[in-house]
């Protein structure tokens, strides 16, 4: 597996929020985290969610080196090394640390590691209506996205 | 720990129709999610479908037949449930008549076919539903006018789609799923979007008509104006296939433009260029909204709208507005058995002399029966059933319907919580939800699909309400199958599958033909597209469609506007919620969790009110708050509010349903109402708002 990235293409966004109703069943979480969100700013809706930084400025704010970078290039976090401090939630730019207050540590966007891992896309790109959350191999998603910009 | 395993059904969470993989393990779903082969969704989910494990495995939700007791609520037996609401029935049949019950739906878990025959049966024609304001209202203005209803071609491809008071990917207006009208866009359709409001789709339209709030059927007349002074229709139909096109057309010229720009606020440029686009492009297909039939033009604008498809050509054409074919299973209305219902019952039907159109969709306008449950007249109304059905919040004018249901003998209710409507019950019984139902789903609908909707799983005693029905029925000595499966094989039996069979497939469609007219006409009684229709003349009403002012506006009521400057445009839909429903879901509330009433920045400054601020809406029959969201995109004097409003975290019996409630404020006069089919105003009224200060 190699490099994947995760893209939402904004304004095909409707605001139906299925996204982060998919995302908290795959991730058990209750209410209180929202790793993908949509602000409404009627009638525009504006995703928020993590990019997987190049350099993630919450791998940086987090004082005991729980966040890392995998090897396919997904910014995750070790819950069982999580203090709770919420250093990364405030250094996030784009809302998507999130805290958990049940389990008392910052929960984030895995880009559904143990789907992706099968071969399967996240659960939020599988059931967009409009199909604007684009997942797939960095270089050839690219591609496709420039493709689709020369279209239009 | 038993190892997991899928199982493909069917969604329900609002009229349905979205293919599910569910995951199972140690009797419990664990995991929804949207399946990828599903004809109609394409492995999208909606976030009501995704969130149906929270409904079906709420901490409140009710699991097992209650009864109501001077102490409160008290568990009972299936038996004893049953029994009482028999002997209650049995009682009122006795001393009344069974006119003296009621039964009634809401939008309906898909029992249609059972809710009607289980009514027929009883001998009742009051039959109570939201049809008089929607879906089975544009069904029946439809076949009066073309003998069938007409949906939207996503599969053949239009080339240009006019969204008419929709939202097609928030909501689901029945045939249509926003999947295939996303799919279908994305091909390049132009896209003519008529909506008071500016949203997703006005924002990406090639024309935007921002409309006053009620006045569709001007709008569509207007079309129809511009497509005859300009010659644009299909001339080869219309010579053969539309009945009364001289009478339409003298109808049509009494809409110049200047005089439709008049009454919709939308310029004469604008409507006839999105005329022009409507008729030029081939094919075009028009996807109409509900908030069309639920003012006192709801005939006439489906009727008016219709006569677009056909005299453009795009009626029954690939791409158009179609006829679907259905499989060949046994249709609903035959499962229903209206032929059981003696004449002499059906003569009965409250408000059956006046709602014509209502009483041949086998229904009732409510008003009539709130009527005869405060009064008496013209005969009482003692008892009845109501089955996923919360009127206290969704019908018009709520106040009249909390005092009317507390006058009735007995009440039973079926459904999932307590909800405000169900507090008032004698009985609850416990309803199931599309996890745990079998049924060959979407018979009752018009896009050529039944789907298999198989049980995943059975939580605590509730029943699918198939089997409430069956199973109380059989108590009232009538005739039914011995389970739910036996009664799926009839309705299968003409396909040669039974319902294990059909499981295994999934689904079935029917064999589409287009242009079907040209063998055998239309099913009206000129075979023609009755744009003058014979029915309605042989009931003594207008046979031409027309637009009549909405009884309380600015316009009709100067008088009225000086208390009450603002139009009201009440329903707003929220992705999350259908329309009572799931306002205790933790995941759903969390997005959504306040009644959102939308005022124009320089309106709420008039008055005060900042983004946030809760506001109080007040109209001649009553007054509730929301909270204010600005939007730059509506007119000044329209305000747009959200329906469907209960708290359940409120735990006393009413939970709340007068504190948002928009329909304390909507009005259900007769005069209001759509003159044949009856249908409720639940959408444009006047109103007034000022800042709430209270907690």
């Amino acid at each position: 597996m190699g490099k994947y990235t995760l893209t939402i293409i904004k304004e095909d966004c409707c605001g139906c929020h299925a996204c982060e109703v998919a995302c908290k069943q795959e991730h058990g979480l209750g209410v209180g985290p929202r790793l993908i969100r949509v602000e409404e700013r009627s009638p525009f809706f504006i995703p928020l969610y993590c990019h997987h930084c190049a350099k993630p400025p919450c791998r940086e704010a987090c004082p005991v080196e729980a966040i890392y970078r995998d090897e396919n290039g997904v910014v995750r976090i070790k819950g069982e090394e999580c203090i709770g401090c919420r250093e990364c939630v405030t250094a996030c730019p784009f809302g998507a640390m999130q805290f958990d207050q049940d389990r008392e540590t910052a929960v984030k966007c895995d880009l559904c590691r143990e789907r992706t891992s099968q071969g399967s896309a996240p659960a939020c790109c599988l059931i967009c209506p409009t199909r604007c959350i684009i997942w797939g191999e960095t270089g050839a998603l690219l591609d496709r996205l420039a493709a689709a910009k020369g279209k239009a | 720990m038993e190892a997991q395993r899928k199982v493909r059904t069917v969604c329900r969470g609002c009229h349905g129709g979205c293919g599910v993989i569910a995951t199972v393990q140690d009797g419990r779903v664990v995991k929804i999610e949207g399946d990828p082969q599903s004809p109609i969704s394409y492995g999208t989910l909606c976030s009501k479908g995704l969130a149906v494990l929270q409904i079906a495995y709420h901490p409140e939700r009710i699991l097992h037949p209650m009864k109501r007791t001077s102490k409160g609520w008290e568990r009972i037996s299936w038996d004893e449930a049953l029994d009482t609401v028999a002997e209650a029935f049995r009682r009122v049949i006795r001393e009344y008549g069974p006119e003296s019950l009621f039964i009634g739906q809401g939008t309906g878990r898909d029992y249609e076919s059972h809710f009607s025959r289980f009514g027929n049966l009883l001998g009742t024609p009051n039959i109570l539903t939201a049809g008089h304001m929607c879906y089975l209202s544009r069904i029946g203005a439809s076949l009066i006018t073309c003998g069938r209803f007409p949906v939207c071609d996503y599969e053949g491809g239009p080339r240009c789609i006019v969204l008419w008071a929709v939202n097609p990917l928030w909501t689901n207006p029945d045939e249509y799923k926003g999947a295939a009208f996303w799919r279908a866009y994305r091909q390049g359709a132009k896209l003519i979007v008529i909506d008071p409001r500016k949203n997703f789709y006005t924002q990406r339209a090639d024309l935007w008509l921002k409309i006053r709030p009620g006045t569709d059927a001007a709008l569509a007349l207007g079309f129809h104006r511009v497509i005859l002074e300009e010659e644009l229709y299909d001339k080869d139909f219309v010579a053969h296939y539309v009945h009364g096109w001289e009478a339409f057309v003298e109808r049509v010229r009494q809409y110049p433009l200047y005089k439709v720009e008049q009454i919709t606020g939308i310029g004469e440029d604008l409507i006839r260029e999105a005329a022009r686009l409507y008729a030029r492009t081939k094919p075009a297909a028009i996807h109409w909204g509900v908030p069309t039939e639920q003012t006192i033009n709801c005939t006439d604008f489906t009727r008016t709208a219709i006569g677009l498809m056909a005299v453009t050509g795009n009626l029954d054409a690939p791409g158009g507005n179609v006829f679907h074919v259905p499989p060949k299973v046994r249709k609903v209305s035959e499962f229903s058995r209206h032929d059981a219902l003696p004449p002499e019952q059906r003569a009965k039907r409250l408000g059956g002399d006046q709602y014509k159109l209502a009483a041949r969709m086998a229904l009732i306008t409510p008003r009539p029966a709130w009527d005869a449950m405060l009064t008496g007249k013209p005969y009482p109304l003692k008892a009845g059933l109501f089955v996923g059905t919360n009127p206290v919040v969704t019908e018009a004018n709520a106040g009249r319907i909390y005092a009317a249901l507390q006058k009735l003998d007995f009440l039973a209710v079926a459904d999932f919580f307590l909800t405000p409507t169900a507090e008032l019950a004698h009985v609850f019984l416990p309803a199931a939800t599309w996890l745990e139902q079998n049924h060959m789903a979407e018979n009752w609908k018009f896009h050529g699909y039944v789907l298999a909707r198989q049980k995943v799983v059975e939580i605590g005693e509730c029943w699918q309400d198939h089997k409430i029905f069956m199973e109380l029925g059989k108590r009232l000595g009538q005739e039914w199958w011995d389970t739910v499966e036996d009664a799926l094989d009839y309705l299968l039996e003409p396909t040669g599958l039974t319902w294990e069979q059909f499981k295994e497939k999934g689904w079935l469609k029917g064999e589409m033909e287009y242009f079907k007219y040209k063998k055998m006409g239309f099913s009206t009684p000129t075979r023609k597209v009755e744009l003058y229709s014979t029915i309605l003349e042989d009931w003594g009403r207008d046979p031409l469609p027309k637009y009549t002012e909405i009884p309380e506006s600015p316009v009709s009521r100067p008088d009225l506007a000086k208390d009450y400057p603002y139009i009201l445009n009440a329903g707003l839909r929220t992705p999350v919620f259908f329309h009572s429903e799931n306002r205790q879901i933790p995941w759903l509330r969390e997005i959504r969790p306040h009644p959102i009433v939308e005022i124009h920045p320089e309106t709420a400054k008039k008055h005060g009110i900042e983004e946030g601020d809760w506001v109080w809406i007040e109209s001649p029959r009553g007054r509730v708050r929301q909270k204010a969201k600005l939007n730059d995109g509506i007119e000044p004097q329209v305000i747009v509010a959200e329906h469907g409003w209960w708290f359940p975290e409120i735990k006393d019996p009413g939970h709340g349903w007068d504190i948002s409630n928009i329909n304390l404020l909507t009005d259900d006069s007769y005069e209001s109402m759509d003159p044949v089919m009856g249908a409720t105003n639940l959408r444009v009224l006047l109103c007034n708002i000022s800042r709430c200060t209270e907690a």
